[in-house]
């Protein structure tokens, strides 16, 4: 994400962002973790993520929970949640794009349903 | 799994009236995209990989099942690589290639009977010496770990072995001036043998995002692994909502998200 030339790293303009960005999801994840258990669950991250705007079924939680959870505890730890919004956020983006007259569809062809999630991985 | 994205009224889930933290942050344009939507005639998304006959060897498929869970060791054999236990000095276990679990071996410096994703970084080497990535290595591990654990055992280790010698030989055949890394040209061929129908920006597409910056930018191995592996999968997902084959599908944006996460290697 801050690599911004395909180094494989990043030099140390780049850390600042990365520094940043990972303090203000630390703030972020602090909020919502009621618990202070380190370790965010179902509700916790619906109520995070509902608080951001979104509007997802309960359903779907559980597929991110299920995604998510590489402790295999039911929970997500903070770099996995970090992990969760990030590609929720560019998933979103990328629909968005697509989804011209914002009615939550799109139409899609393969090629351009390929180049959508090839533009965010 | 439900609706598959042809009903009517409200989609499941909303995307967010207020964007998320870091929203301005720059993501990769999909401009190509829209120009290429009318390119084919006949609505043809790809070859039918599998009603067919593949005009070259069918890209490995990806494992359904986690691998190495067939093979369940007779606990009192003396090969019997208990968790935590040195593996046996004198032969590899019942099923496992001896060159594998030689290599094993080196590569499980901790001895632990498990190797980790740094570990295996050590091991997976691209043609110009350079590491497997991260990001392959750990689609690797999550691939071929059955205990979830986020490490590998020498049964996972030694199928990750063949599967990657069967890329390997693909990725040798495609690379055709052997020079080692695919050039642009070389991946529009692959793609081709390999029996999909994409066009020259999708290529691009790929190559400005994998490929390293240079003049003349190419794939390692192991990105061409990773991608050949999510083109894959990610087929896979749009036939289950193109079941008229038309090549083109209506998507809920809950249906979407859904479907990338769940198959996102």
């Amino acid at each position: 994400m801050f690599d911004r030339e395909n180094k494989g790293g990043v030099n140390f303009n780049e850390f600042t962002g990365v520094w940043k960005y990972i303090t203000d999801w630390q703030n972020v994840f602090r909020t919502y973790d009621r618990d202070n258990s380190g370790m965010i669950d179902k509700n916790e991250l619906k109520q995070a993520l509902t608080g951001f705007g979104y509007r997802l079924s309960d359903q779907f939680y559980d597929t991110l929970i299920r995604k998510f959870d590489r402790q295999g505890r039911g929970q997500v730890a903070f770099d996995d949640f970090i992990q969760c919004c990030v590609v929720l956020q560019r998933l979103t983006d990328v629909f968005r794009r697509y989804d011209t007259d914002q009615d939550g569809w799109i139409q899609v062809s393969y090629e351009q349903y390929l180049c959508m999630v090839f533009s965010i991985v | 799994m439900g609706d598959p994205g042809g009903g009517e009224g409200c989609p499941h889930g909303e995307p967010p009236a207020v964007l998320p933290p870091h929203s301005q942050q720059c993501s990769a344009s999909g401009p190509a995209a829209r120009s290429v939507s009318s390119r084919h005639a006949v609505p043809f998304y790809g070859a039918d990989l599998w009603a067919e006959q593949p005009r070259s060897p069918l890209p490995i498929p990806i494992p359904t099942t986690p691998l190495g869970s067939e093979h369940h060791p007779d606990p009192n054999s003396r090969h019997h690589p208990l968790p935590g236990a040195i593996p046996h000095p004198s032969g590899a276990p019942q099923g496992v290639d001896p060159e594998a679990f030689s290599w094993f071996q080196a590569v499980d410096a901790d001895r632990s009977g498990y190797i980790s994703v740094k570990e295996l970084k050590q091991a997976l080497l691209n043609s110009n010496w350079s590491a497997f990535n991260d990001e392959t290595c750990l689609l690797m591990i999550n691939m071929f770990d059955r205990s979830r654990s986020g490490r590998m055992d020498v049964y996972g280790f030694s199928a990750l072995l063949r599967f990657i010698q069967q890329w390997k030989n693909l990725f040798q055949q495609y690379d055709r001036d052997q020079s080692g890394s695919i050039s642009f040209s070389e991946l529009q061929q692959a793609f081709s043998q390999m029996g999909y129908n994409l066009s020259p920006q999708f290529s691009q597409l790929l190559l400005s995002r994998y490929a390293q910056r240079s003049s003349n930018p190419s794939i390692q191995l192991d990105r061409f692994i990773h991608i050949c592996m999510q083109l894959q999968s990610l087929t896979e997902a749009f036939r289950e909502k193109d079941t008229g084959m038309v090549g083109n599908v209506r998507l809920g944006y809950e249906d979407f998200l859904t479907m990338v996460m769940t198959r996102m290697l």
